[in-house]
């Protein structure tokens, strides 16, 4: 096994085109993705969080290639597959798997689970047979689904079994990764937390890596490693998610964390400044830093110039103008 | 709990039901509470406790075709609501009780703009002229804190975000200075800094109006942090109240207490880096509606069960003062560590 991490990707850029006028013409681009990097080591869970439109479910989608970058790289393994075309592809599908938020509207209401959960081995051809059914079999039990379930139909499963039969799914090809979009939001917190566990036990047992999107905070500290906090297309924050909670360094990050609701009353009090106003358009962003529109702390220079993602602290990467290399990780004072 | 003051809205053994083709729906099965006025109470449970269909039947939406409230009584400023004509109930809702859904799109009407939409709530109720209801409407948009009102009054909802026409319903729900307004879900599909603002604006108005809000929603952290007293609910029955100091202190219902292990926390005590605990799992489903169900309807999925719980469904009883609890194990649960 290679050093190289499970998923890199540099500067990924995704726009998508908008169309208007009488001749349907380019008129603008919604920058989804607007220059991101990060990488996923083996066994590590990335978290990326962020509100709507903040361009998280386009990453997931660009990198499992189900649509094409505008631009940047993206390396599986070590290996550049920006540019490969489907047929190229293919090979690699094998390794980077994904689960969804809503796995019932992926699954084909004709077809039996057990059916459903086989269809990747014998599309990478990997058993047939009878010994395809004792691996769909041996899937079931994995996840947490009795084996006879494997003659039922999708709309037979309840919402958190129809996640597990998604996870056993993508289990079965062995991959690496698995990008994870929202895959706990659809269910109810007892249900969600089985999932969770399930995700948590899988990654501990086969050295799993995921990519896991979500705009629940809550989520994204129980099973991350390292959160990316993204705001308009753009990664403003990104570290272990200790130092996350303990000391965000990004306007946006505290204002995150402040507006996220706790189940403890007497946190009530504690509540800081609520950030104001609403997320820019995707389609039109703010110059500048795109938060400074909503941030306290903003400057004059803010509105002008576009903070680098920089790496201010041993593995802490904030992109803010106020926040520099070495600079004191006290509370910003407001101009 | 026990106000000097009557409670503005009295819900009394709520049982409400729906035909389906599996049979009949017991979605809820039973259930009582009081809103005193200015109050604000939270009603929590998983999909399919019941705490959507409480709101709606208290508001008579039911559908009649399918559904109806079988029996109880839900009382309202001295009227039971469950008998009033569809006539007499057109004339409380939106005026007297007002509500506000979780995604405002569905509620507005997309082809009037914001402005027509309140002030014909407040010429229907308040009867008064067309020009005076329009600067009613504008008032309630600054009081939502909606900037430069005058334009967005000739807005579409289309035109604005999804934080916005959320303020437009609770401008419009509080145009006519409603007793009781019912949120069901209020923030559910909003972004999670949207969502503070909007809790925060409703509890300012609360304070501002001195409507009481029933909140309904599957979010203890929500709840924690805007209710004052709180209803959990489960498989259409109440399991516990207390204020929401209480309930989050010394939770008493084995299935609340399943709750509040199964959720991740965002405020966790500092997690030794890189290690992660699991979350505790309430084993099992919640049980099918459509057969009656005998005994403590947490029985099946519950630590503390004995067989008394299997066939003997448990009465409401205040446990603690101010602190009811539907569990015949009650006290071991008490005892034992949270």
């Amino acid at each position: 096994m290679s050093d190289a991490p499970v998923l890199e990707v540099q500067g990924l850029v995704k726009h998508f085109p908008i169309h208007g006028g009488l001749l349907q013409r380019q008129v603008g681009a919604v920058k989804a993705v607007d220059g991101v990097s990060f990488a996923i080591a083996r066994g590590e869970t990335l978290g990326l969080v962020g509100e709507s439109g903040c361009g998280k479910s386009t990453i997931g989608k660009t990198v499992l290639k189900l649509i094409e970058p505008s631009g940047g790289k993206i390396l599986l393994g070590g290996e550049d597959v920006t540019s490969l075309k489907p047929g190229a592809m293919w090979p690699h599908r094998r390794r980077i798997q994904t689960i969804f938020q809503d796995p019932y509207s992926s699954m084909n209401p004709r077809l039996s689970a057990g059916t459903i959960v086989g269809e990747p081995l014998d599309n990478f051809a990997i058993a047939r047979g009878a010994e395809k059914d004792r691996q769909v079999a041996r899937l079931f039990e994995r996840v947490g689904l009795r084996p006879d379930a494997m003659r039922k139909y999708a709309h037979e499963f309840s919402g958190g079994q129809r996640q597990r039969l998604g996870i056993a799914k993508a289990l079965s090809v062995n991959p690496d990764l698995i990008v994870a979009d929202e895959p706990v939001s659809a269910l109810d917190v007892s249900v969600q937390a089985q999932v969770l566990n399930l995700l948590i036990d899988l990654q501990e047992e086969y050295g799993l890596a995921y990519l896991f999107i979500s705009h629940d905070l809550a989520v994204m500290r129980h099973i991350s490693h390292r959160i990316a906090v993204m705001y308009l297309g753009r990664i403003v924050e990104l570290t272990d998610k200790r130092t996350l909670f303990a000391r965000p360094l990004h306007p946006y990050t505290e204002a995150l964390l402040s507006s996220a609701t706790a189940p403890d009353p007497k946190r009530r009090r504690l509540r800081k400044r609520i950030v104001q106003g609403d997320v820019p358009s995707p389609a039109n962003p703010p110059p500048g830093c795109h938060f400074h529109t909503r941030c306290p702390y903003a400057i004059a220079e803010c509105r002008v110039t576009s903070p680098p993602l920089i790496e201010v602290a041993a593995g802490h990467h904030v992109a803010c103008l106020r926040r520099p290399v070495g600079g004191d990780p006290e509370p910003l004072s407001i101009p | 709990m026990s106000a000097a003051a009557p409670p503005v809205l009295q819900v009394r053994d709520l049982c409400t039901q729906f035909d389906t083709l599996d049979g009949v729906v017991r979605a809820v099965d039973g259930v009582s509470f009081d809103l005193a006025a200015g109050e604000t109470l939270g009603i929590v449970g998983e999909s399919g406790c019941g705490k959507s269909v409480t709101a709606l039947s208290i508001l008579r939406l039911i559908p009649p075709q399918t559904g109806r409230i079988a029996a109880g009584s839900i009382r309202f400023e001295g009227r039971e609501l469950t008998t009033l004509s569809e006539a007499e109930m057109k004339s409380l809702r939106g005026h007297r009780i007002s509500m506000i859904f979780q995604e405002p799109m569905t509620s507005l009407n997309p082809v009037l703009t914001i402005g027509t939409q309140i002030a014909e709530n407040v010429v229907r109720h308040l009867h008064v002229p067309w020009r005076a209801a329009l600067d009613r409407a504008r008032e309630m948009l600054d009081l939502v804190r909606i900037s430069d009102a005058k334009r967005r009054l000739g807005e579409y909802p289309h035109q604005l975000s999804g934080g916005m026409r959320q303020r437009v319903m609770i401008a419009m729900a509080l145009s006519c200075d409603p007793q009781v307004l019912i949120a069901d879900e209020p923030t559910t599909a909003l972004d999670v800094t949207i969502q503070a603002q909007i809790l925060d604006l409703m509890l300012e108005l609360k304070e501002k109006t001195g409507t009481a809000i029933v909140l309904i929603t599957h979010d203890l952290g929500v709840v924690a942090e805007t209710a004052e007293r709180v209803v959990v609910m489960y498989a259409g029955r109440k399991a516990e109240e207390a204020s929401v100091e209480a309930l989050f202190e010394l939770p008493l219902h084995p299935y609340t207490r399943g709750l509040m292990r199964a959720i991740p926390r965002v405020d966790a005590e500092a997690d030794a880096a890189g290690t992660r605990t699991r979350l505790q799992e309430i084993p099992g489903l919640v049980p099918v509606l459509t057969r009656p169900i005998v005994g403590c309807a947490f029985a099946a999925r519950c630590g503390f069960v004995t067989e008394r719980c299997r066939v003997e469904a448990p009465p409401f009883v205040e446990a603690l003062p101010g602190h009811a609890v539907a569990c015949w194990e009650v006290e071991r649960v008490r005892a034992s560590a949270l």
